[in-house]
């Protein structure tokens, strides 16, 4: 009966329901869409890492991101397949260089050089054709996001990256990195583009055989190459984001404009159960003076709250899935893990809840004897 | 033994400079069965005075015993867990929680510390609905009543419960004279008939007719103590 009370309070106070309603959907919606950002930004900063393949990653001591590796020698790769549990090892090579677009201009683009004929590193979905155009010793793969910035090249057409001649094979999906466009080619092909010296290279990933215990074979990794560093992928994936998050001011900008949405909605929160309470002040002391403890009206107040934080989480998620699949594909970095919806649902709830105390406190002082005047 | 007792119940109240007493020292004994009416002038303490004995505030001295039992001190769960079971009050003004039907209204009395309905109690609602003539409002608004109408469902909202002790503050004040008229009727049946203690705060003499007793206080003091009949029964049905 105190939850049917509640509801029928929700539905009857039309415009105080309203108004915290608007406060829960303001919390879902805006810190929804921050982290959606934030998540799709910290996949850029690891998309390397992340589409890999490789279950570690071998690049020079004392690397803070997969991004800023001292070349390594070729000869780790020997050195690793010399290892029973290593399935694979295969040298990547990261640079920079100029793309000539189609008007002539020049755009800066991230190579990334994929040993042939395995690929691995390489690009993991397409838009148009696909890894095996990276078999040509000239074929680059640009993204299918970045084609505009990049003069709208067409399959077959051929450009100059860093004054090597290239030709657009394949037009990747999903490839984009957090330091700019990435394009794909050979490793033979990247090595001509930035000129390192023969048998050097940015990292070497490593397959480990199926059914071998990761942390040993990581470990005998180390122990054979103690001058370079090691990295499980999903640790490597985690260091990067753990840079670029602290270093780059991201972490400090979301986190404020997040703390901002959850505020708001506090204050919006706060304020319409504040003069939702009020306004039923005296329905709370009647309930107390028929029998009501102060618990009964507690229990009043709090499935109040609960009904329009569950009503507003839900509108919440519905716009933020609608924004989510309208910018789906876009060049708007935005993605959710799974597990973030129900993490935001009890923040929302929380929060809420939080909101609703100092309402709680103006209902739970309505005092019975206050009917009798 | 005595229902319902007060034991030199005085009370005071403090503006934070200085205590002012406004009920001095008071015994009464309530029985069943009756209706009592207390009255006087506006700030004669005759709402704190029923304000006690609805276990709603607190005594500055003396006692309230209920049934034998000593009830002055109670906590606040176990005065208001008394009161859910002990008493009905029916106020000034009908205060009937807006958004709650008639029915809801009369339910949240019965289950305000989240009881389960009964099963009968649909059945209870509609036949005490329709003995204070309020047939077919039970799934209406509060608002979509009239004055006289809101009052008898709050009345029905606290008989809903089998009070023993009925406590009514001005229950006619804001009622014209007919409506006025068929609510003391209806006070005066329940008290009457049912054997329940009935308590009415009024200082409106077209209700004094309907009193069993009459309790007349003046400046915090029962100036008068009279148990004749004003009345006879038959005349006011």
């Amino acid at each position: 009966m105190r939850s049917l009370t509640a509801f029928r309070m929700v539905v009857h106070d039309r415009s105080s329901t309203a108004g915290a309603l608007l406060g829960v959907v303001a919390i879902v919606f805006l810190v929804g869409q921050q982290l959606s950002i934030l998540f799709g930004l910290l996949n850029y900063m690891s998309v390397l890492v992340d589409h890999s393949g490789a279950d570690a990653w071998i690049m020079s001591a004392n690397v803070r991101n997969a991004d800023a590796g001292n070349l390594i020698s070729g000869r780790y790769v020997d050195r690793a397949m010399g290892l029973a549990e290593v399935k694979w090892a295969e040298p990547i090579l990261i640079g920079s260089g100029l793309l000539k677009t189609s008007d002539g201009s020049f755009e800066s683009v991230r190579v990334v050089g994929v040993r042939r004929p395995r690929l691995a590193g390489g690009p993991w979905d397409f838009a148009k054709a696909d890894e095996r155009a990276l078999l040509d010793f000239e074929a680059v793969t640009v993204d299918r996001l970045d084609l505009d910035k990049l003069g709208n090249p067409v399959l077959g057409q051929v450009t100059e990256i860093g004054d090597r001649r290239v030709r657009v094979g394949a037009i990747s999906e999903g490839a984009r990195g957090f330091q700019g466009t990435l394009v794909f080619a050979s490793l033979e092909k990247v090595k001509e583009i930035v000129r390192t010296p023969s048998g050097r290279y940015s990292a070497i990933l490593i397959r480990f055989q199926p059914d071998v215990d990761k942390e040993t074979a990581l470990n005998n990794l180390r122990a054979v190459m103690p001058e370079q560093t090691v990295y499980a992928t999903d640790e490597l994936s985690r260091l990067t984001q753990r840079y670029y998050f602290t270093n780059t001011g991201i972490g400090g900008s979301f986190g404020f404009s997040t703390t901002i949405a959850v505020l708001i909605g506090i204050i919006i929160i706060s304020l319409t159960m504040y003069a939702s309470v009020l306004s039923r002040a005296q329905d709370f002391a009647v309930m107390r003076a028929i029998g009501g403890r102060r618990r009964d009206i507690a229990v009043v107040v709090f499935s109040e709250v609960l009904i329009i934080a569950g009503i507003g989480v839900f509108v919440g998620f519905l716009m933020l899935a609608t924004l989510l699949n309208a910018t789906h594909g876009s060049a708007i970095p935005s993605y959710f893990p799974k597990y973030v919806p129900p993490i935001l649902a009890g923040v929302a709830l929380a929060v809420s809840l939080l909101g609703s105390l100092i309402a709680l406190r103006v209902a739970l002082k309505a005092e019975p004897a206050s009917v009798f005047h | 033994m005595p229902f319902l007792k007060l034991e030199n119940i005085a009370r005071d109240f403090s503006d934070g400079r200085q205590i002012r007493r406004v009920l001095f020292p008071t015994n009464l004994e309530f029985e069943p069965g009756a209706l009592t009416v207390l009255s006087g002038p506006s700030g004669s303490g005759k709402t704190t005075l029923l304000s006690i004995m609805g276990l709603v505030l607190r005594p500055s001295e003396g006692s309230l015993y209920l049934e034998g039992r000593d009830v002055t001190t109670l906590s606040d769960n176990e005065a208001a867990k008394l009161r859910l079971q002990k008493y009905g009050y029916v106020f000034q003004q009908p205060m009937l929680i807006e958004g709650l039907s008639v029915m809801e209204n009369i339910a949240l009395a019965f289950a305000v510390q989240g009881a389960h309905l009964p099963d009968h109690f649909r059945d209870k609602t509609e036949g005490l609905l329709k003995s204070l003539g309020l047939e077919e409002t039970s799934h209406m608004q509060p608002r979509l009543l009239s004055g006289g109408m809101k009052q008898r469902a709050s009345i029905a909202r606290a008989l809903i419960k089998d009070p023993a002790i009925l406590l009514c503050d001005e229950p006619t004040s804001a009622l014209d004279a007919e409506s006025g008229q068929a609510v003391m009727a209806i006070l005066k049946r329940i008290a009457l008939e049912e054997g329940r203690i009935v308590v009415v705060v009024s200082h409106d003499a077209r209700v004094f007719p309907y009193a069993d007793r009459l309790l007349k206080i003046e400046n915090g003091t029962i100036v008068a103590n009279t148990h004749e009949r004003y009345v006879e029964a038959k005349e006011v049905q």
